[in-house]
């Protein structure tokens, strides 16, 4: 596989493709970034009115009637929250052209079904969105949304987010709020197309045997008639805590859990220190990892108990599923943990072991070059993962330590469970 | 003597080795060119449905729930080195699984294969049980299991296996209960290892870089010889009809939760890789994401995308779920029940089954870009008494009549179970 390149098809819009043979599939994602700002329920629910129908097949079920006869080609839309950026996009993956059972080609075609969603939609007699498709759209959004409060680990993690960034853009929901989604109107979601047309940073990562040529031609053809007035999203960075914030929440479950919140010391994105993922790891990344080892295996606390590392927003979060009457218990022993971490106690095969796995996941990524390039959405540049790894490489036994006394205690939440004892049965 | 086949599919342009190794042991193995990483799996027909062992004295006795899984936990440690801190050398992630009707250990890398490799026939072919690591073990399979007990999906789907099967085992949780495990001695995880972990019963698929040499070197050297003894399943058949049609359970969560399982007779307890593929498809002609029902269920806000169904079988159970949120279960479930009367009353026409038939073989297709699920394939075909390719041949050349004489064996609307989990009162 060659280094793909990134070619700019316009203002800020611009095309990754890589060229191989070895998928059986056709892949183009297309990802648009915006600043976490204005009408965001807007833009949220839009990937999803895209998603539904276009013009050449309006209605649901014309539309996914034609998935079906791209040999089940999957369409899927997407928002998620990287740093302060909103990013939205729609995904095409079908089968290689090699594998159709008639012959034809089912690539292009799927290609420009991608197009005609995003440039295409299914438009009513007034041109814009149709009411009746929102209001199943706005319903899907908030189940989507208040379904994810039900997955506790999620729910817990959210929040302690939610705290700890209480002042920041981040703590706003990428769906936006209920009330914001509510009162969705199609007028809106019409202006959030416009605007994302017009203003995100927009990237197409497209992995197949094709060329890039076909992809690009087939974009920029589409992209001509936009006016591109594209906005940046920039991430406020805090490097370190203050006092520390506590909050405890009830509910009727069998199990705590308990989720610490952590400023790294970053004050800009390019300024990620790849020491930092290192540490992290170390503390609480694999099965090595002192969380793993000690919280878990020595001290049979819980059964997950790790620690994630946000560098796009310069925070870490540590989650543990425990006994709500062990809370202190755990609290003091992930802290204790850390605690090892900035006194340089640990080992150098801790660290060659983390080293090892950066290494294992990062060439894992070459796997999958449509999630590890799609993700650098808002890097002007793009990396190989060879050359993420020749940074790894770089980082020496003796920054863990520095990087881990940069580290500060921001915010503390415990989801404490009220559910009476399990007798077993 | 070994034996050793390759299994060719030309159109799907893949092939695999087959190897009955010396040993006792099945050896896959499917060298993919250009990729970066592989992913092994050795694995036992051991899982939670196998409570009973099959004495010499030609009687069955019972042991408890989860022991499947403990073993599962307990055979990454030995007297020195855990496994984990072995792969921890060697930068692989490695993990294991244990499911219903099988207990998996893995490992994916991109470098080292044959070292990795060499520690997971080790590790798994070396027991070492003490009653306080065992105890020790408790703790932490104990919070396990209250994570589970806090999901709904989790709940919805076992409270509804607890109602259909009244005596068959998948009614159990994996996991086990907290009172059954606190039951498990040193001694019975012996007992079990010899019973079920003879590699007569046993498999190692690879699949990725890795290439069938590099794999037979390590295993002539690493495999002990066998006893020759696959464990034997027992089967009592039981009533076609569910214990009762309903089940609820209050969880904290916001939007509840359905699980409609349809209950499926027979005399024997193993189904055909036919009937699979034709129930699959069948399953998507009713509810695939172009169905009518899909699209009215959605229209009238009885489900979100989160919709789903599945064909859930092993040895002795077999049921078709449809599965979901929504905020009126009852009546979700009675639209579904409704619709599959009228189709098996009119039976599925030719464009249908077309369309179905052409989006389940893409996905098959699209399958084999995983790794990680070609080797599961691998495995669970090979306990099933399949080849990989199988399912996708009988996909390409199943017909209506297939499809419409399978309509009549299943979807029995008397042998329902409604599980619904809803948010406190």
């Amino acid at each position: 596989m060659n280094r793909p390149e990134l070619k700019s098809i316009a203002d800020s819009v611009s095309v990754c493709h890589v060229k191989t043979d070895r998928f059986k599939t056709c892949k183009i994602c297309i990802s648009m970034a915006l600043p976490l700002d204005g009408d965001i329920a807007a833009k949220a629910v839009l990937p999803y009115m895209l998603r539904r129908s276009c013009k050449k097949y309006p209605s649901f079920s014309e539309f996914n009637g034609r998935l079906d006869e791209l040999y089940g080609a999957a369409a899927t839309a997407f928002v998620r929250k990287q740093g302060e950026a909103q990013v939205l996009g729609l995904t095409v993956t079908s089968i290689d052209d090699r594998f159709a059972l008639d012959g034809k080609s089912v690539s292009s075609d799927a290609a420009e079904l991608l197009c005609d969603m995003l440039f295409d939609p299914d438009f009513d007699e007034n041109g814009t969105f149709k009411a009746d498709d929102l209001e199943t759209e706005k319903r899907l959004l908030l189940e989507r949304m208040i379904s994810e409060d039900d997955d506790k680990r999620a729910y817990s993690v959210k929040r302690c987010q939610e705290i700890m960034c209480e002042n920041e853009a981040f703590s706003r929901n990428r769906f936006g709020t209920e009330s914001e989604i509510q009162s969705l109107t199609p007028d809106r979601v019409f202006a959030a197309w416009q605007e994302v047309l017009g203003s995100a940073v927009i990237r197409i990562v497209s992995v197949s045997s094709g060329s890039a040529d076909e992809i690009s031609n087939l974009f920029s053809q589409r992209f001509e008639k936009i006016d591109r007035a594209p906005r940046d999203a920039t991430t406020q960075f805090i490097p370190d805590a203050k006092e520390v914030k506590y909050i405890k929440e009830e509910q009727k479950l069998k199990q705590g859990t308990l989720v610490l919140g952590f400023r790294c010391g970053m004050t800009h994105k390019d300024e990620f220190d790849p020491a930092m993922s290192v540490m992290a790891d170390i503390f609480g990344g694999g099965t090595y990892s002192k969380l793993f080892s000690v919280v878990r295996e020595k001290m049979s606390l819980c059964y997950f108990c790790s620690a994630r590392l946000d560098r796009s927003k310069g925070i870490m979060l540590v989650a543990s599923g425990i006994e709500t009457a062990n809370e202190e218990k755990a609290k003091n022993a992930i802290l204790d943990q850390l605690d090892e971490m900035k006194n340089g106690s640990f080992t150098k095969d801790d660290f060659d072991a983390s080293i090892r796995s950066v290494k294992e996941g990062l060439l894992s990524a070459l796997d999958s070059p449509e999630v590890w390039y799609s993700n650098q959405i808002l890097n002007k540049e793009i990396k190989t993962p060879q050359e993420r790894l020749s940074e790894f490489e770089s980082v020496k036994f003796e920054d863990i330590r520095e990087m881990a006394q940069k580290i500060t205690l921001d915010t503390v939440f415990m989801l404490a469970g009220t559910g009476e004892e399990d007798d077993g049965e | 003597m070994t034996v050793n086949k390759i299994i060719t599919d030309t159109a799907l342009g893949e092939s695999y080795r087959v190897i009955k190794h010396k040993s006792g042991l099945t050896i896959m193995v499917l060298t993919k060119q250009g990729y970066e990483s592989t992913h092994a799996i050795f694995a036992t027909k051991y899982g939670s449905i196998d409570t009973s062992i099959l004495r010499e004295n030609g009687g069955f006795e019972t042991i408890p729930e989860g022991t499947a899984h403990f073993l599962e936990h307990k055979l990454f440690e030995s007297e020195d080195l855990d496994a984990f801190e072995r792969f921890a050398k060697t930068g692989a992630y490695a993990n294991a699984f244990t499911s219903f009707d099988m207990t998996g250990y893995l490992f994916s890398c991109s470098d080292n294969f044959k070292e990795n490799l060499e520690i997971l026939l080790d590790f798994v072919q070396s027991p070492y049980f003490t009653e306080e690591t065992v105890q020790k073990e408790q703790g932490i399979i104990g919070q396990e299991i209250r994570m589970y007990k806090d999901s709904a999906d989790w709940e919805a789907m076992f409270n509804m296996l607890r109602t259909m099967y009244e005596k068959h085992p998948v009614r159990i949780d994996i996991a086990g209960t907290e009172k059954s495990i606190s039951c498990i001695t040193a001694e019975m995880l012996y007992d079990c290892y010899k019973n079920f972990y003879d590699l007569s019963n046993m498999v190692l698929a690879v699949a990725g870089k890795a290439t069938v040499e590099e794999v037979l070197e390590v295993a002539d050297r690493m495999l002990k010889n066998s006893g020759g003894k696959r464990a034997v399943r027992e089967f009592k058949k039981e009533s076609p009809k569910p214990v009762c049609d309903y089940v609820e359970e209050s969880l904290p969560i916001k939007v509840p939760i359905f699980v409609l399982g349809f209950k499926e007779d027979f005399e024997n307890p193993e189904r055909t890789l036919k009937q699979v593929v034709s129930t699959e498809i069948i399953h998507e002609i009713i509810a695939g994401r172009s169905s009518p029902l899909y699209n009215r269920l959605l229209e009238e806000s009885l489900v979100n995308n989160s919709f789903s169904n599945e064909y859930f079988y092993g040895f002795g159970y077999a049921c078709s779920m449809f599965s979901g949120e929504s905020t009126d279960p009852e009546k979700a479930s009675a639209e579904i029940r409704k619709e599959i009367l009228s189709r098996k009353l009119n039976g599925v026409s030719e464009k249908d089954f077309e369309r179905a038939r052409r989006k389940l073989y893409g996905r098959m297709v699209m399958g084999f870009n995983d790794i990680e699920s070609i080797a599961h394939d691998m495995v669970k075909s090979d306990f099933d008494g399949y080849g990989i390719f199988d399912a996708s041949e009988i996909c390409r050349t199943l017909t209506l009549d297939d499809i419409n004489e399978r309509l009549g064996e299943i979807l029995c609307d008397d042998y329902t179970v409604l599980s619904v989990v809803k948010p406190l009162e």
